[in-house]
């Protein structure tokens, strides 16, 4: 059956190997993916560890749905405790990875200590190997994959990996499959980093069996067509996420010059339409029909030629909007390097940008530079810094630190242009108009994030009656709504209902694409309940998934909790509340965030979350959700 | 007019859809492993070509197997194995010119697309068209269509270069 | 009994052939394949693309005329406030 599929224990300073079965008393409580990871983090990580030190723990997942007939059901889920926040690590990536490792017959993977030299793990059929990776430390993702495949003789094997960011330990470093799929934020690669492991290659041609395999084809079938009706779902097939820039740029809704303005004027290049001439089709993940990947030739300049995926509207703001520059083609290749490096291109692009503001600011020098002339709009210079990122030299060292650290070693001002939360930057996005948006990046669980909570659809204005059907289901809500993104009225709710669709699809293994994150029409719980019992058997209700979604973000807060977090954790930095909006359509100009109302909000959050004031959830909480006793070590 | 499977690797975004539905299809599980098709790629240039059964009019398959295992199904237009007089030799794998004969390791025998009776599921499943379910007369005509867009798509930018000049 | 889900009913409000100005929020109809269109409700100036013939998509805005707009109204509001 779909749900045989094992946890793996791996210790990298023995070598030991251990698996063991999933109970299904935990998947009814975590189902798997992140949800699964959270639960795992909660018991395999002490407090207090160095997230750079051999005592961190890794976890590689798929979801509960992986490689089934759900649809886009291809996310692998990687975790750790952050080497950029200290808090809770998770990031989570598309492409092919996780339905190969179910076909190997696992599903969890936890990997403990740290290699003597470099190594990566091979796993085929229900064995695990540890191998040798001497010979790819230093190699690209791109070529680390193909060195890979060609040494085991598999071109369908499927390859997790990190780039040389990650073996530097470069902080914000993500983990890679493909060309371009990453587990971007948090720093995910510089946990494998640190443990030396290179790289995870599998190949399963192990059965899944579905519990109910013609039904699972009809009713796949009929939520492959509720998808593709989208019209989301139509001019993201067409233009990739770049799409979203058409409405966010066009309103004055991100962040351009680090923060000191909301809109990239006169950049007709960046915008979506103009990455699609030089796109050469697109590509999809397993088993998905929005197919969002663009595929590109870089077209002129020094990497002319070089094929890459890609670019998502996260390089957009980072190569673009942040820097200030203006250039297709500086997206394009820079969304290369940091696919090679193994770079989060969101923290990257953010770094780059808030040194090129204290350059211009004079806190930053020539002498600190080492020469590099870091004005905004300097395209060579912000190539130039995603090398010495990578490679940590000079100014670049300082940055792979991440923001608070990088911070405190610049010292004078540079702090107060910061922009991040929990010691993680934020995306381009410019949340001083869009309270809800604000909401979301101040109190998600792994850092400044628009991937754990953001109510997107509140930026299109739908209908209050829209609105209410979407956010009273599986759980009722009466509380009010409103359809203007600028508002402060019924947003926490919203927030807490996206946190929760988010983090069902993560333990599901779905991409979020296909839930109410860019379209409001596409699946959730409902339909989730009735997947998971085509597929896997698990009769479990919308209700019943909603909660195990609640439960497994109580872990990540207790995670973060046991880890010091506080109430001013879930809190912006001052340019949102004392640095108006100055350009963009008249509506969000002169947007401020009330510091009186966004306290408010994340009072009446964390009272739906049935946490007390302070933001740490209530004994009857835990106990509502069966976690009172956590730790348990069950696995 | 009997229908055939094309395959348009210009269409293709490498979803692998076609292999899970087929496992699923054929042997009630998600195997791509035991999928009748099955997508090659070349990842870093983003190249995936679908491969299947083509039902060849003259099939090496058929020609070469001993025991005559394979016979020509004239109402669907397709090839056919019967599964007890096959032998299991694997001659007609290494013949077909497509690599579309595979050997299913689980179930210890080959297995080839048999068009799921008339309704194949990869092309029902398949959004962007890369796998088709057409009259067999249609293939060509598709293929003409796309060409001469093409054609005519370049005849008109030449037409107005030179109108600019 | 009712069996439609929230999709289904949220996707029953689709239109089609028009945009939602981004700056009014009104629905707003345009003839197929116009490079731009100005808003009828508010003025605003879009460039548009298509990914179909009744798909309309704004893509960015007319940057002079809506710069000036949007100065306009603020000079406007400004007054109302003095």
């Amino acid at each position: 059956m779909a749900l045989n599929r094992k946890i793996a224990y791996i210790e990298l300073t023995t070598g030991d190997i251990e698996t063991k079965p999933i109970p299904v008393k935990v998947r009814n409580m975590f189902l798997g993916g992140r949800g699964l990871d959270m639960y795992l983090m909660y018991n395999h990580i002490k407090p207090g560890v160095d997230p750079l030190g051999s005592d961190n723990v890794a976890f590689v997942s798929a979801g509960v749905l992986g490689g089934t007939l759900a649809s886009a059901s291809a996310r692998t889920h990687i975790g750790g405790k952050s080497p950029l926040t200290g808090f809770v690590g998770s990031a989570n990536m598309g492409g092919f990875f996780a339905p190969e490792l179910r076909w190997a017959g696992f599903d969890h993977l936890v990997i403990k200590g740290k290699a003597e030299n470099p190594v990566y793990l091979w796993i085929q059929n229900n064995e695990i190997e540890i191998r040798d990776a001497k010979h790819i430390w230093g190699k690209t993702v791109h070529e680390t994959q193909e060195i890979i495949r060609e040494e085991l003789g598999d071109r369908d094997i499927k390859i997790l990996t990190i780039g040389p960011a990650g073996e530097n330990l470069v902080r914000f470093a993500n983990v890679m499959t493909g060309i371009k799929d990453a587990a971007g934020r948090s720093g995910m690669g510089a946990l494998l980093g640190s443990k030396n492991l290179k790289a995870i290659a599998v190949r399963g041609t192990m059965d899944i069996k579905l519990e109910r395999p013609e039904e699972a084809l009809q009713y796949n079938k009929k939520v492959i067509e509720q998808i593709t009706s989208a019209k989301v779902s139509q001019t993201q097939g067409k233009l990739g996420t770049p799409f979203i820039w058409g409405a966010t740029n066009t309103q004055g809704l991100v962040r351009v010059n680090n923060f000191q303005l909301n809109q990239l004027e006169d950049a007709d290049e960046v915008e979506a339409e103009a990455i699609d001439k030089v796109a050469v089709g697109m590509a999809g993940c397993f088993g998905c029909q929005v197919h969002c990947r663009s595929k590109y030739v870089i077209p002129e300049g020094d990497y002319a030629g070089v094929y890459d995926e890609g670019p998502e509207y996260t390089s957009q703001g980072a190569w673009a909007a942040e820097p200030g520059c203006r250039s297709l083609n500086n997206i394009l290749v820079c969304n290369h390097l940091v696919n090679i490096y193994g770079l989060d291109t969101l923290e990257t692009g953010s770094l780059i940008s808030w040194v090129m503001e204290l350059y211009e600011k004079g806190i930053l020098t020539d002498e600190d530079t080492g020469g590099l002339d870091l004005r905004f709009g300097n395209e060579e210079a912000v190539i130039e810094m995603i090398h010495r990122i990578a490679k940590r030299e000079g100014l670049g060292d300082i940055l792979a630190e991440g923001p608070l650290r990088a911070a405190e070693k610049i010292g004078k001002d540079s702090i107060k242009y910061l922009v991040h939360v929990k010691g993680m930057s934020n995306l381009h996005s410019d949340e001083r108009p869009t309270p809800g948006l604000a909401l979301g990046i101040a109190t998600a669980s792994r850092g400044s994030d628009h991937l754990r909570s953001r109510p997107a659809i509140d930026l299109y204005h739908l209908p209050k009656q829209v609105l209410r059907n979407i956010y009273s289901q599986p759980v009722p809500y009466d509380g009010p709504v409103t359809s203007d993104y600028r508002d402060y009225e019924g947003k926490a709710w919203q927030v807490f209902w996206q946190e929760t669709c988010y983090e069902a699809v993560d333990c599901l293994g779905i991409c979020k694409f296909h839930t109410v994150f860019l379209g409001a029409s596409l699946p959730s719980f409902e339909e989730w309940s009735k997947l998971l019992y085509y597929n896997t058997g698990l009769e479990l209700s919308p209700l019943d998934i909603w909660t195990i979604a609640e439960r497994a973000y109580n872990m990540e807060r207790l995670f973060n909790i046991r880890e010091g977090l506080t109430r001013e954790d879930d809190w912006l930095v001052d340019r949102y509340f004392d640095e108006p909006t100055s350009v963009g359509i008249p509506g969000v100009r002169g947007k401020t965030i009330d510091r009186d109302k966004l306290k408010n909000m994340i009072d009446e959050y964390y009272e739906h979350h049935g946490w007390d004031e302070q933001g740490v959830p209530r004994l009857e909480t835990l106990q509502r959700l069966g976690i009172e006793n956590e730790p348990s070590h069950i696995l | 007019m009997a229908k055939v499977l094309i395959l348009d690797y210009e269409k293709c975004t490498g979803c692998r859809l076609c292999e899970l539905v087929c496992s699923v299809k054929h042997e009630g599980v998600s195997n791509p492993a035991r999928s009748r098709v099955k997508i090659v790629k070349w990842e870093s240039e983003g190249r995936y070509v679908p491969m299947s059964c083509q039902q060849c009019e003259s099939a090496p398959c058929q020609a070469v197997c001993p025991v005559k295992a394979l016979s020509r199904d004239e109402t669907l237009n397709r090839v056919l194995v019967d599964y007890d007089a096959c032998i299991g030799c694997r001659m007609c794998i290494a013949i077909c010119p497509f690599g579309a004969m595979s050997f299913d390791v689980l179930a210890k025998r080959i297995i080839k697309c048999d068009l799921c009776d008339g309704v194949p599921l990869c092309a029902d499943f398949c959004e962007v068209g890369a796998i088709q379910y057409v009259d067999a007369g249609q293939q060509s005509t598709i293929k003409q269509v796309t060409a001469a867009d093409k054609l005519s798509e370049i005849m008109q930018k030449v037409a107005q270069a030179i109108s600019a000049v | 009994m009712n069996e439609e889900t929230t999709a289904e009913s949220v996707a029953k409000g689709r239109t089609y052939g028009a945009f939602r100005c981004l700056n009014c929020f009104e629905r707003v109809s345009v003839p197929t394949g116009a490079k731009t269109h100005k808003c009828p409700h508010c003025s605003f100036e879009w460039r548009l693309s298509w990914l179909s013939p009744d798909f309309p998509r704004i893509r960015g805005p007319v940057w002079e005329a809506n710069r000036q707009l949007a100065e306009e109204n603020l000079s406007k509001k400004q007054k109302g406030v003095n």
